[in-house]
């Protein structure tokens, strides 16, 4: 076995194996394994001959010890019968190894590739990207390849070594005999190929109409109130049974398309294989072949014949799959966003001094997001942005981190422009608090932990559950810390994914911390104790707010409003209660209310 | 789907059980001519099948070595013949099993989905949809499967070996009892292979859905792994899961690849007795040369009915778990059920009575303890207090989802459990926070109230719920489709089409639960005059959090543990200053900093960019 140790699974690079042509990638694809795959097929070709010489010595015993009555080999002959068995199922079973080693080797490099990729195409790519999408890329596609390799692509090799060595080891022995064999090997491809492409259309349709069954069933069981509020069960089961009776229909539309194909077949390869018979019979009478010869002809003529059949159906295969296999080809081409940078990242930390210069960004071309922004921090200060859904606020705040490039103008980290630095180091430094956090279906522990590498001890994740306010709650939790989110039976509320996520900020510890809308979907109960939490997280961090309330933002060391992607006001709270426009109206807004109650109240 | 695929695993190791799969097996009485013709199909192929490899030893016998060519012509005809008969037998075969494994399917899921329909609340809610689904789909595929092409190839098999052993031991008995040894060897082998591969396959799929699971994450958390630079670390912890897929595929593969050939060898020790007896044999005359090559051909072939045998036995016990699960579905029963003599009262309207109503989910946590109330027909009821605090019971007991633990509920004076489930159900108009609608477009959405409403009613009916404007303004009206479960349609728009529906219903008690909290405020506003009109001749109950509805309910109730802390009209409980004072004065301020949101003047969508933000940002509600 020349390869038995597996290339490097991550080092391997599938962008440099895109190419138009499908199998010219896929061949690419398997650099490190052709060596196996190529001892895979050769090894079929072992078993395959192994096996014609099995019908070879059926010829001789036949021949050389039953004709003449020449018993002095026969114990030798019957232990030949088992040894070319074990060299048979030998190469067999190692065609099958290697096949498998490779199919399986590909698709683990794949794999691996294709799930860091995800994780490193840029935003703009996962903002125009369908989850499902990408997902059923990553997974049924994938598997599409990996059978590509591991069924298809061997199995059609395996007919085609049987045809040709059983082919050849006939046309040694009787070049007519062979020929007049393979008379309906074009047709029978021909229509098996044909058939099963019609199959495949048949099967298709039938699965839409499992998934149509599905999607009937899936609505009836999570609308079950509804259904029963309105007693409609009887609607229901009609509805029900239509769409049942049509899957049923389609399965038995599909039965019968096998049904009429086997046994159509099965009368067109059985009658060349009579004809082949008495042909080969009527040699032997007249003595041109050996009964011997005749003996191993009808054992081989077998192999020659019936796999045909097969290879219709993986070509058809083998065409779905390279389908599959342009998909991820697809995805594979695109760039990933690149974590390093070009300058080295500077000695030291960062002291978190922000410069927003004449900054602009379009999102599309022409498409323009954010004109023309202009601001600074100190390190440690805090700024608010306040504007309407669509003002650039996020947009602002994405282009800290580097999630999107801005277009034009200069954003300074502490005096160095922030394209000097790789995105690798900016992210490191950064914090991010969302409006609605994403927690991974892991351990709570492991959440507040995703954003260290190091090793965390238990005090330093109690410690930033403490300050997040959540500590207590986790320990409510049957496992505490190590209670799964999501587990059934365990619930987050909004307000405290929140605060598993401000734990988990504390604990990464960044110069910079950005917090995207981070209190407004939270409700009255829990928002005192978020905002206490906010607060013992922006302690000494340059810190950028969304916020949509006057008392999120009236301590912040400065204030932005947005509006249309440029700032329309700016300064601190005292001052911009005494200007006019939309920072005193959203404040004098709140007094309004307060009169309003209490005429309200002194009306009922 | 990957979340169903846990579900299915469940319950493998269930022991062998005979009673099961004799109900299983129940599943054809029906289709027992089918099953009959199948089998009738089947076994004449196997014989059929082994006389052809019989005529094979004939040629030899009776046409070569005598060198008689008009002997084969007879037996070419002969076997043109059978051929014929025989793809015949094929066609049946394939025709009667497929069909009818498509019926036995469409009936068990027939039966399961109707069954459904009558099962009760409590079931839904200890019962996870995905465990539901892949009983209705996988489970009944496999059950069917076995009682076709698993009952098929068995015939097959035993059929097929059977014959092949009579021709062997026609042709020289000795001989075919050597072969006949290795059977039950080569039987055994074959199950332990099959039983080992299966067990692989299924740690297969078991990686496959959490690499799945993994894949989606990754995608859908990407933000958060980018700002946390988690790459390599999630790449690393991916590779566990991929070296474990590489290393159960591999297993499962290696396995694969060995059967066929150890079978064969298996086979070969045979073939090799046969030529070595057989000669022996034929030294004296015992036995031809076409003797010897139908043995060789009979044992060559034997290994395929074999190996169907034991593919069907290693899966038998799954389709017996399968067949238990789909079982314990089926024999499930409601626990909400129309009584003996239960009658339809014909109408709804009139007084309701809660009289001392004990009612929990869970045996040691209860909800509500002696609850009572009384409302007179026609009243408008306003429940508010904490989410957990028993609203949702009250109403779902009230809709008869569930019954009193304890106690009674009476409807006109009558224990509503004196009437059928129909009469009260469809009386009734639901609408919930959480709407729910069903593929199809909106004009069949809005019927699914009354199911004989013209489209003109349904027009009236969406107007009402101020459905109708934003309905025209989409491209096909009321023929735009709502996607799966009204997904293409927003929360708000939802809620709409929801109300429109439980209005065209026309039912004698009017139930929202947060029926409209996530529509804008001036869309409320037009409603409120017509929702108005049409609860004031109904009882209607009225969970909310928007204070101009509660304001208008005749009662309203401050429910807290199940009980009521505080009844009476809006301005009594204002008066009181207790807890609705409270959650009013909180409530109130919240609709006004929505309501006088100065940003909501310049909405501007960028596409894509946002994606959270855009998102509804709905004044949460805390209780009212």
């Amino acid at each position: 076995m020349a390869t038995t140790a597996l290339p490097s699974t991550t080092s391997f690079d599938f962008r440099t194996t895109v190419s138009d042509n499908r199998l010219k990638a896929l061949w690419r694809m398997m650099t490190g394994f052709r060596l196996l795959y190529g001892g895979a097929t050769l090894a079929l070709g072992f078993a395959a001959i192994f096996k014609t010489l099995t019908f070879l010595l059926l010829a001789y015993f036949t021949d050389e010890v039953l004709e003449k009555r020449d018993f002095e080999f026969i114990g030798l002959v019957a232990v030949g019968f088992v040894a070319l068995a074990l060299m048979e199922g030998g190469f067999t079973f190692l065609s099958g190894k290697w096949a498998a080693r490779t199919a399986e080797g590909v698709t683990r490099r794949l794999r691996n590739f294709l799930f860091d990729h995800v994780q490193r195409l840029s935003f703009s790519y996962h903002d125009k990207h369908q989850t499902g999408d990408l997902l059923q890329r990553s997974t049924s596609d994938v598997d599409a390849v990996r059978l590509f390799l591991a069924d298809q692509a061997i199995g059609a090799g395996r007919i085609v070594l049987l045809f040709v060595v059983n082919f050849t080891a006939i046309a040694l022995l009787n070049w007519k005999l062979a020929l007049a064999s393979v008379v309906v090997i074009p047709p029978i491809l021909v229509v098996s190929v044909f058939f099963f492409r019609r199959i495949e259309k048949s099967y298709e349709k039938f699965q839409e109409q499992e998934s149509v069954l599905s999607t009937i069933l899936q609505e009836n069981l999570t609308g079950v109130r509804v259904v029963k509020a309105f007693a409609r069960q009887q609607w229901e089961m009609d509805k029900f049974e239509k769409e049942n009776f049509e899957k049923y229909k389609r399965g038995r539309k599909l039965t019968i398309n096998h049904a009429y194909f086997w046994p159509t077949t099965d009368i067109i390869c059985s009658l060349q294989m009579l004809g082949g018979f008495i042909y080969g019979a009527t040699l032997a009478i007249e003595g041109e072949i050996s009964l011997g010869t005749y003996l191993a002809y009808a054992g081989m003529v077998v192999w020659l014949i019936w796999p045909i059949r097969n290879l219709g159906r993986l070509i058809t295969q083998m065409s779905i799959g390279l389908v599959s296999y342009g998909r991820v080809m697809e995805m594979i081409k695109e760039d990933r966003e690149s974590l390093v940078g070009i300058n080295k990242p500077p000695h030291g930390e960062v002291k978190g001094e922000i410069v927003f210069d004449d900054v602009s960004f379009e999102y599309d071309k022409d498409v323009a997001v954010l004109h023309n922004i202009s601001f600074a921090v100190k390190p440690g200060q805090s700024v608010a942005l306040m504007g309407p859904t669509g003002s650039g606020k996020t947009t602002v705040v994405n282009l800290l981190p580097r999630f999107y490039e801005y277009t034009s103008g200069k954003i300074m980290l502490d005096g160095i422009e922030l394209k000097e630095y790789s995105k690798e180091f900016l992210r490191d430094q950064i914090g991010i608090v969302e409006q609605q956090p994403f927690l991974f279906s892991r351990t709570i522990r492991e959440n507040i932990t995703y954003g260290v590498s190091r090793e965390v001890s238990d005090e330093e994740v109690e410690v930033a559950a403490r300050a997040a306010a959540i500590h207590e709650v986790i320990l409510t939790f049957p496992k505490g810390y190590q209670t799964l989110v999501g587990e059934r039976g365990v619930t987050l509320s909004g307000g405290q994914k929140q605060r598993v996520a401000i734990a988990r900020t504390l604990l990464k510890n960044p110069r910079l911390l950005l917090l995207d809308d981070a209190t407004s979907s939270v409700d009255t109960e829990t928002e005192g104790e978020i905002r206490e939490a906010l607060q013992n997280l922006m302690e000494a961090r340059t810190t950028f707010i969304i916020a949509h309330r006057i008392q999120s933002v009236m301590n912040a060391d400065l204030i932005l409003v947005l509006d249309k992607g440029r700032i329309v006001q700016r300064g601190i709270h005292d001052e911009l209660v005494e200007q006019d426009g939309i920072y005193r109206q959203i404040y004098d807004m709140q007094a309004r209310i307060e009169t309003e109650l209490e005429k309200e109240i002194a009306s009922v | 789907m990957s979340d169903n695929y846990r579900f299915e695993e469940e319950e493998f190791n269930t022991q062998f059980n005979g009673k099961t799969l004799i109900r299983i097996l129940q599943q054809v009485k029906p289709h027992w001519k089918w099953v009959t013709g199948f089998l009738f199909m089947i076994m004449s192929v196997a014989m059929l099948d082994s006389y052809l490899t019989y005529l094979g030893k004939r040629i030899i016998d009776e046409g070569i070595v005598p060198g008689d060519k008009d002997a084969l012509v007879q037996i070419g005809a002969l076997y043109i013949g059978i051929m014929l008969v025989l793809s015949a037998g094929v066609f049946g075969f394939i025709y009667l099993a497929g069909i009818l494994g498509h019926l036995v399917q469409y009936d068990l899921r027939k039966k399961m989905f109707d069954h459904l329909q009558q099962l009760s609340f409590s079931y839904f809610d200890r019962t996870p949809v995905g465990w539901i689904m892949s009983r209705v789909t996988s489970d009944s595929e496999r059950v069917a499967q076995l009682v076709t092409w698993g009952l098929l190839d068995t015939t097959w098999g035993i059929v097929n070996t059977i014959t092949a052993s009579v021709f062997m031991l026609l042709i020289n008995w000795k001989l075919a009892i050597v072969v006949l040894i290795m059977i039950p060897v080569l039987m055994r082998t074959s199950v332990w292979f099959k039983k080992r591969i299966l067990v692989e396959f299924r740690q297969v799929r078991k990686f496959n859905s959490e690499i799945t699971g993994s894949y989606n994450e990754s995608i859908t958390g990407v933000r958060v792994t980018k700002s946390n630079r988690r790459e390599e670390a999630n790449l690393k912890e991916f590779e566990v899961l991929t070296d474990g897929m590489y290393n159960a595929s591999y297993r499962a593969a290696w396995f694969s690849a060995l059967f066929l050939p150890a079978v064969q060898v298996i086979s070969a020790v045979a073939v090799g007795c046969v030529v070595y007896l057989g000669g022996l044999e034929a030294k004296t005359g015992g036995m031809t040369i076409g003797g010897i090559q139908a043995f060789v051909a009979y044992i060559t072939f034997m290994m395929w009915p074999i190996q169907e045998m034991a593919r069907v036995y290693a899966e038998l016990q799954r389709a017996i778990a399968s067949g238990e699960r789909i079982f314990s579905l089926v024999d499930a029963a409601p626990d909400v059920t129309d009584k003996e003599g239960a009658i339809d009262p014909g109408t709804l309207r009139g007084d309701i009575e809660f009289d001392d109503v004990t009612f929990y989910y869970e045996e040691d946590k209860p909800v509500l303890n002696n609850f009572s109330l009384k409302i007179k027909g026609g009243e408008t009821i306003a429940l508010v207090g904490e989410t957990g605090g028993g609203k949702s019971t009250i109403l779902n007991l009230l809709c008869r989802f569930y019954e009193p633990k304890s106690g009674q509920i009476r409807i006109n004076g009558q224990d509503y459990r004196d009437f059928t489930l129909h009469s009260i159900h469809s009386r009734l108009g639901i609408v919930l926070q959480t709407p729910h609608l069903f593929s199809g477009n909106i004009r069949e959405n809005i019927r699914y109230g009354r199911l004989g409403a013209t489209d003109t009613e349904i027009e009236d009916a969406a107007k009402l719920a101020g459905a109708h404007e934003f309905i025209v303004a989409l491209e096909k009206g009321y023929e735009e489709e709502v996607g799966e479960g009204g997904n293409l349609l927003s929360v708000g728009q939802k809620q709409l089409i929801s109300l429109a529906r439980a209005v065209l219903a026309q039912p004698d008690i009017f139930i929202m639960d947060e029926a409209t909290s996530s529509v804008d405020t001036l869309t409320e506003h037009l409603i409120q005059k017509g929702m108005e009109e049409l609860m004031s001749d109904r009882t209607s109950f009225v969970i909310a959090h928007r204070l101009s509805t509660i304001k208008q309910a005749d009662r309203i109730l401050v429910i807290e543990g199940g009980k009521i802390i505080e009844m009476g009209s809006h301005a009594e409980l204002i008066h009181q200053r207790g807890h609705y004072y409270n959650l009013y004065t909180r409530q109130f301020r919240k609709d006004l900093e929505v309501k006088y949101d100065i940003f909501k003047t310049s909405e501007q969508k960028v596409v894509g960019i946002e994606k959270g933000a855009a998102e509804e940002s709905l004044p949460d509600a805390v209780g009212l």
